[in-house]
């Protein structure tokens, strides 16, 4: 007896376990589609900025922004991290996290000083803990992602680029959304801005007010600040997607268990009736 | 009238990709058209206004808050920060950000940084105010009531 009762409360505590992934799965889909419609969105923009700055880059010989322009090698990095604000999202956040400790190793075994710029709480959280130096954390601003945001931000590694010559680059660790069930963490170069691939220099003169390196240096904070815009998005939408499916993932195995739960339970009931069934029969017996 | 293609882009949107005669915008070398058939060209843009003329002769009016603009050889790209159609602005929201940007400025005087950000705040709020209300005659009646 005592049996069915540890299997009926074992029963109840995973329905009410699998009521809240379910509805964890329905609120994360319900998010991701409108993530992905942001993210998608954010695309244009980045690509047209992008292809300008090639442009401008690829026509003018003499060309040289201090944004593109290599620095010597010092091991100073800046890392901009960006996980989610919570977790229960399978490797979403431990993906990108390792990742970035991976870069920041190798950083120090350069004898390079790791700067981070974490964004997302379990970033914040990540790095707090790991004594490692912070230059500005951001958390809880994926949901509502601003440009303005992303242009404080943009300008804040800007400037922080500028004002120190030792810091060698700043690179950027997101998650990128490729398809609702693969999402993939990944580095990317930030600044100095890669050479420009793809660009033909076969163009005609542009005419360029007041100048191209003036065009040229308005872009970049607008650049960054888009690539920044859009991995915010693209993380956040890339958060939902992998919640969705561990959250379906939990749901589906929280059926299997009740299946089986179930089975025990109706096995162990039967196993009961029948126990109560043969003292019934053989007090019956006895009693002849 | 020759018409070309025009995209207007802002971070979060395509705002605009349709024929139009004509474009007006302000650069911060002056305010520049451009026609059809205009030479390759690109310019850094103020905080301003947008004036497009389309095909069946109607005009329309957007706020925009600073970026760049790009003509080549297919189409004619313009690359803002922000922008809202003239009569999408929010009259009382722009009113409200103008008054938050002047808060912003007053507490910001001693830093010069913030001030200069507070003050580009209020350019796009006067910006967006001024385009709304005494746009191009393209107001709509409750902002009218405003003013």
């Amino acid at each position: 007896m005592a049996n069915l009762k540890t299997i009926k409360r074992r029963i109840h505590s995973v329905q009410s376990t699998m009521q809240i992934t379910k509805a964890m799965e329905l609120v994360a889909s319900s998010k991701l589609r409108r993530a992905k419609e942001r993210a998608e969105a954010a695309q244009p923009f980045f690509e047209a900025t992008y292809k300008l700055m090639a442009e401008i880059a690829a026509e003018d010989p003499y060309f040289n922004s201090q944004f593109v322009r290599k620095r010597t090698e010092t091991g100073a990095c800046l890392l901009i991290v960006i996980a989610g604000d919570r977790g229960l999202a399978g490797g979403f956040n431990s993906n990108v996290l390792k990742i970035a400790q991976n870069r920041i190793q190798e950083i120090q075994k350069q004898g390079g000083n790791p700067i981070v710029l974490p964004i997302g709480q379990k970033a914040v959280d990540y790095f707090q803990n790991k004594n490692i130096k912070i230059l500005q954390s951001y958390d809880h601003i994926a949901e509502h992602m601003h440009i303005y945001l992303a242009m404080d931000i943009a300008e804040l590694i800007l400037t922080t680029y500028q004002r120190h010559e030792s810091l060698q680059s700043v690179e950027l660790v997101f998650t990128n959304y490729v398809s609702p069930i693969l999402q993939v963490a990944q580095k990317m170069n930030v600044i100095p801005l890669d050479d420009f691939p793809g660009t033909s220099p076969r163009h005609c003169a542009v005419e360029y007010e007041p100048s191209a390196e003036e065009v040229f240096d308005k872009l970049v904070p607008r650049y960054v600040a888009s690539l920044i815009y859009g991995a915010v998005v693209e993380s956040f939408a890339a958060e939902q997607a992998s919640r969705r499916s561990a959250m379906e993932n939990a749901t589906d195995n929280a059926t299997e268990m009740l299946d089986q739960l179930s089975l025990l339970y109706n096995r162990a009931r039967q196993g009961a009736i029948t126990q109560e069934l043969t003292e019934i029969v053989s007090g019956a017996n006895a009693q002849q | 009238m020759n018409t070309y293609r025009l995209v207007i882009l802002t971070p979060d949107k395509i705002l605009f990709d349709e024929q139009v005669v004509q474009l007006i915008a302000r650069t911060t070398e002056g305010d520049v058209g451009i026609l059809a058939g205009h030479i390759r060209y690109a310019a850094i843009l103020q905080t301003g206004v947008l004036q497009l003329k389309l095909p069946d002769g109607t005009t329309k009016t957007a706020a925009e808050s600073g970026g760049i603009l790009k003509v080549s050889d297919d189409k004619t790209t313009v690359m803002v920060t922000a922008a809202e159609w003239a009569e999408e602005i929010d009259p009382d929201w722009a009113e409200r950000s103008r008054q938050d940007a002047i808060a912003k400025i007053e507490a910001a005087q001693n830093e010069p940084h913030r001030l200069d950000r507070a003050n580009l705040k209020l350019q796009r709020a006067l910006n967006r105010l001024q385009v709304s209300g005494h746009g191009t005659g393209r107001v709509s009646p409750p902002l009218k009531k405003k003013k």
